[in-house]
């Protein structure tokens, strides 16, 4: 009975040292995919920091003021345009803004684009 | 009679009870890994130590700084075929000096030769084109400013190391590299700084001014909103080029700031009760004050109310005014709102004022004083005194960190002092030297401020050489923003008629930056106020 035992403890001792070394391997295949997998979303994590900068710069106030004023031909709004939600008149009522007094205000309209003759 | 064990059963046992502990111990380890390591493994590692600091952002998000992978070229010169030939291709691409580089690679002490530090990406690729053998790309982060040269001041740089050197770079130097991984948000609006900066630097360059800046803080919290100071620099070059500067004038430099101090010297008259804004002061041609005489800028009337004195910024009635106040109270006055002590903020830099010892605070130092002469502040320290005068009187202290709650703490004024204060200033706007920051669908308070500038290294002033600056308010009725902008050394326009006092210079470079930054920054319009348009 003993002798039956230990050969049953020795067998599952070897399948178990088999079982243990597949587990092993795995992990370390795993660990190495892994690795590979950090350092592939550190590259990417980089690659995004860097767009979000580069988007940053692109998409700053200094630029697209520039654009608007060369090609919209925009300017600083002047305040006599500017107004609030809560001054819009409901749907009904006049206008509150009709007896408002403009002084000085200069709203000007930008010059048009020069067109190239025979297109 | 029974037998014990033989000694082979015993190791048989022995055998198995070792077998079984070490079934155990591994049995334990995978359920310790499995269950209560989950995931650790994974966590760690993607994109830990990529950077150094941590990234700055605006009060809304918007990055402002950012560590960016670059890399540091070493070679071993040991493994270069023609070291001629590689000096010059790594010169002609990385910028670094060639006879150094040719020296280095001939005269090598260490296997390795340092070429050039925070290549970027493109660069690097470019080196690798060259095929050169013996190339080694360290990994290192270089800081970047989107925003570029209207953050400059204000943010500050780092150096080749990643140690902050100037600015909220310096000044938040333990914070930002303490977490990383946390985004550092500052109270800064990128849209008012980017503002600020565009009209400061067209205003320095219409009036050919030497510097200019310009700040723009929440007076309830403390917030700065805005700090520009040009002439700037690029700080992703960090090399000075032209008249570049990185000396930021709003937070290191003092200035005798002349008429703008009279705000302080009404305040404090206001809250004594020493004078009311209809008493009939006389200006007459000069007040002699012992052997000197107390003269205007330019004429004025012979009597003017305190308001009018305010209004007109008259010399001569302030200084009767702070004069009935007395050196002592003055002194007193000027210590309880800030603008004798160091002003400590986020920033690195920082100003000592300059006034005279309490001993040589005489009747001459109380009159000049009275009227910001005689008393050298940082600009940023007059603004927190400021922020007091008009916010119903507490004290309140800048910072460049963003928080929204109320930031006022200690009363300092009588808040019926603050309201005085505040109608004294919109009177200024509308019927004085600040008409032209008087702008439409806003209701601005403020105060012009031109004074001559001290001989260096001298005695005196130098006349016609002036530093403008106009304190603005708005709205004046329940103020949330304070606007400073300062000029040195302008110089008068033809539109201007040639004159460069701040009514002519200053005032209305406040009045355009208020027109542009009160939209954004949810100031309702009210359309029954008139003014000037923003032009």
């Amino acid at each position: 009975m003993v002798r039956v035992f230990n050969t049953l403890c020795v067998a599952l001792m070897g399948l178990s040292i088999l079982a243990l070394y597949h587990v092993s391997e795995k992990t370390r295949v795993a660990s190495v995919e892994l690795s590979n997998v950090n350092a592939e979303i550190a590259r990417e994590q980089a690659s995004m920091s860097v767009l979000e900068t580069e988007w940053e710069r692109v998409a700053g106030p200094a630029k697209i003021q520039a654009l608007a004023q060369s090609d919209l031909g925009l300017t600083g709004a002047p305040t006599a345009q500017l107004s609030s939600f809560e001054a819009l008149p409901r749907r009904g009522d006049e206008a509150p803004l009709s007896d408002t007094p403009i002084r000085q205000a200069n709203v000007q309209v930008p010059a048009p684009r020069p067109t190239t003759p025979g297109l | 009679m029974a037998q014990g064990p033989t000694i082979y059963q015993r190791r048989i046992v022995i055998g198995a009870v070792l077998c079984v502990a070490a079934f155990a111990l591994v049995g334990v380890r995978l359920v310790d890994v499995t269950l209560f390591r989950h995931g650790q493994a994974a966590v760690a590692g993607a994109g830990d130590g990529l950077f150094a600091r941590a990234d700055i952002v605006d009060r809304n998000g918007e990055l402002l700084a950012r560590d960016l992978p670059v890399v540091d070229l070493y070679v071993r010169p040991h493994a270069l075929y023609d070291k001629d030939e590689a000096a010059h291709g790594l010169a002609a691409l990385t910028g670094a000096d060639y006879t150094k580089l040719k020296f280095a690679f001939d005269h090598a002490k260490s296997p390795y030769v340092l070429v050039a530090r925070q290549l970027t990406p493109d660069v690097q690729e470019k080196v690798m084109r060259l095929g050169l053998p013996g190339l080694e790309f360290e990994p290192n982060t270089k800081r970047y400013y989107p925003d570029g040269r209207a953050t400059a001041q204000l943010l500050g740089v780092t150096d080749p190391d990643g140690n902050g050197q100037s600015g909220l770079e310096g000044g938040l130097d333990v914070q930002l590299r303490t977490a990383p991984t946390i985004p550092v948000q500052i109270s800064v609006d990128m849209r008012v700084q980017y503002i600020l900066a565009n009209e400061v630097e067209a205003a320095r360059k219409t009036f050919r001014a030497l510097s200019a800046g310009g700040v723009v803080m929440d007076v309830n919290t403390g917030e700065i909103l805005a700090m520009v100071s040009v002439p700037d620099f690029d700080p992703n070059y960090r090399h000075l080029t032209g008249d570049d500067s990185d000396h930021n004038i709003m937070a290191a430099d003092r200035y005798e700031l002349g008429s703008v101090f009279k705000v302080l010297s009404f305040a404090l008259a206001m809250e004594d009760h020493t004078t009311t804004p209809d008493e009939v002061f006389p200006i007459g041609n000069g007040l002699k004050i012992g052997k000197f005489i107390i003269h205007e800028a330019e004429h004025m009337p012979a009597t003017y109310t305190a308001r009018e004195v305010l209004a007109h910024s008259s010399n001569i009635g302030t200084a009767q005014i702070a004069l009935r106040s007395g050196g002592v109270r003055q002194r007193q006055f000027l210590d309880s709102m800030g603008v004798l002590h160091i002003l400590h903020t986020e920033l690195s830099e920082f100003a000592r004022p300059l006034y005279p010892a309490a001993a040589n605070w005489g009747t001459i130092e109380t009159a000049t004083i009275g009227f910001g002469h005689g008393i050298s502040v940082a600009p940023l320290s007059y603004i927190a005194a400021a922020a007091i005068v008009v916010n119903g009187g507490r004290r309140v202290t800048p910072t460049f960190l963003r928080h929204t709650a109320d930031g006022r703490g200690e009363q300092v004024l009588k808040p019926a002092t603050s309201l005085q204060m505040r109608e004294l200033l919109r009177y200024v706007v509308t019927n004085g030297t600040g008409r032209k920051a008087d702008i439409a669908g806003y209701d601005v308070g403020g105060k012009t401020g031109s004074a001559e500038k001290p001989i260096p290294n001298g005695h005196g002033y130098q006349p016609h050489v002036l530093v403008t600056s106009f304190l603005g308010v708005f709205p004046i009725d329940d103020p949330r923003y304070i606007v400073f902008v300062l000029l040195d050394t302008p110089h008068g326009t033809k539109e201007t008629g040639g004159i460069a006092l701040a009514g002519s210079t200053a005032a209305p470079l406040a009045g355009r930056v208020i027109s542009r930054i009160a939209p954004i920054l949810g100031v309702p319009r009210k359309p029954n106020v008139p003014g000037h348009e923003n032009t």
